[in-house]
């Protein structure tokens, strides 16, 4: 269980309804709500802001595929045994 | 990336990686366990490092593999597991040394950080590569800790299809 209350996306302000926007365009899907990382990076846009463009940056195709990144990404977060 | 067998090769892959590093990490340095001589191995152990040495391209045996050599029995089946496991085949030997270079750093561990990253040079993953790695790996050992500390529950199972494809050598029709 959170130990905070993840807000509902109607909770947050209009900035923020813009950084769901490009959530849920980032993973081409439609959630019914943002999921609980892209509400909690939304809390405050001064660190989910940069936070997440780093993300992107280093997500974007280069000189290993997108799909190549996500493997990597999940291995990480497998030996950091993290279940999210 | 459908195919659930990419991932058995990716989770064999950051396996053997540990299995390296612990060895290398914990007993590579202080000498309580003095590694196999490449110049004096006994025959069977000579043909394991000859068979190491082409593998990676260099002159010399990575210290996990001369840590575990006195017993080459058992050095030959750890070997055999880790040249299987990075060898090209469903991933690419590339993207296998990009996966342990990520999981060296993200466990900390000095060995399998350079000796990955070496790897990832010596097969052509330019320093645009490796940033790009390095970057994936921050990112989510940054996503990660936010995750754990904060307890998400996970939300992103449905975002793809569940592929039950088979992993390699099930021979059901």
């Amino acid at each position: 269980m959170p130990t905070v209350r993840l807000r509902d996306a109607s909770e947050y302000p209009e900035s923020a309804q813009a950084l769901f926007e490009l959530s849920k365009a980032w993973f081409g899907y439609d959630f019914k709500q943002p999921p609980a990382m892209s509400r909690v990076m939304a809390w405050d846009p001064h660190f989910g802001g940069p936070h997440g463009r780093a993300m992107k940056r280093a997500m974007a195709p280069g000189e290993f595929t997108r799909a190549e990144k996500e493997m990597v990404a999940a291995v990480v977060s497998g030996v950091n045994a993290c279940v999210y | 990336m459908t195919e659930d067998a990419l991932w058995y090769e990716a989770a064999h892959v950051v396996g053997v990686t540990n299995a390296l590093n612990v060895v290398a990490d914990g007993l590579g340095h202080d000498g309580a366990i003095a590694p196999a001589e490449e110049t004096s191995a006994g025959r069977e152990v000579a043909a394991l490092f000859e068979d190491i040495r082409a593998f990676y391209g260099r002159p010399d045996v990575p210290i996990p593999f001369r840590l575990v050599a006195h017993d080459p029995g058992y050095a030959g089946d750890l070997w055999g597991a880790v040249k299987r496991a990075f060898s090209d085949n469903r991933l690419s030997r590339r993207l296998k040394e990009a996966l342990a270079f990520a999981v060296s750093l993200t466990l900390r561990s000095a060995f399998g950080s350079r000796f990955h990253l070496a790897e990832m040079r010596r097969l052509g993953v330019g320093e645009r590569g490796v940033m790009e790695v390095l970057g994936v790996a921050q990112m989510f050992s940054s996503y990660t800790k936010i995750a754990d500390t904060l307890q998400l529950d996970p939300d992103m199972a449905d975002i793809a299809p569940v592929d039950w494809s088979p992993a390699p050598g099930d021979l059901r029709p």
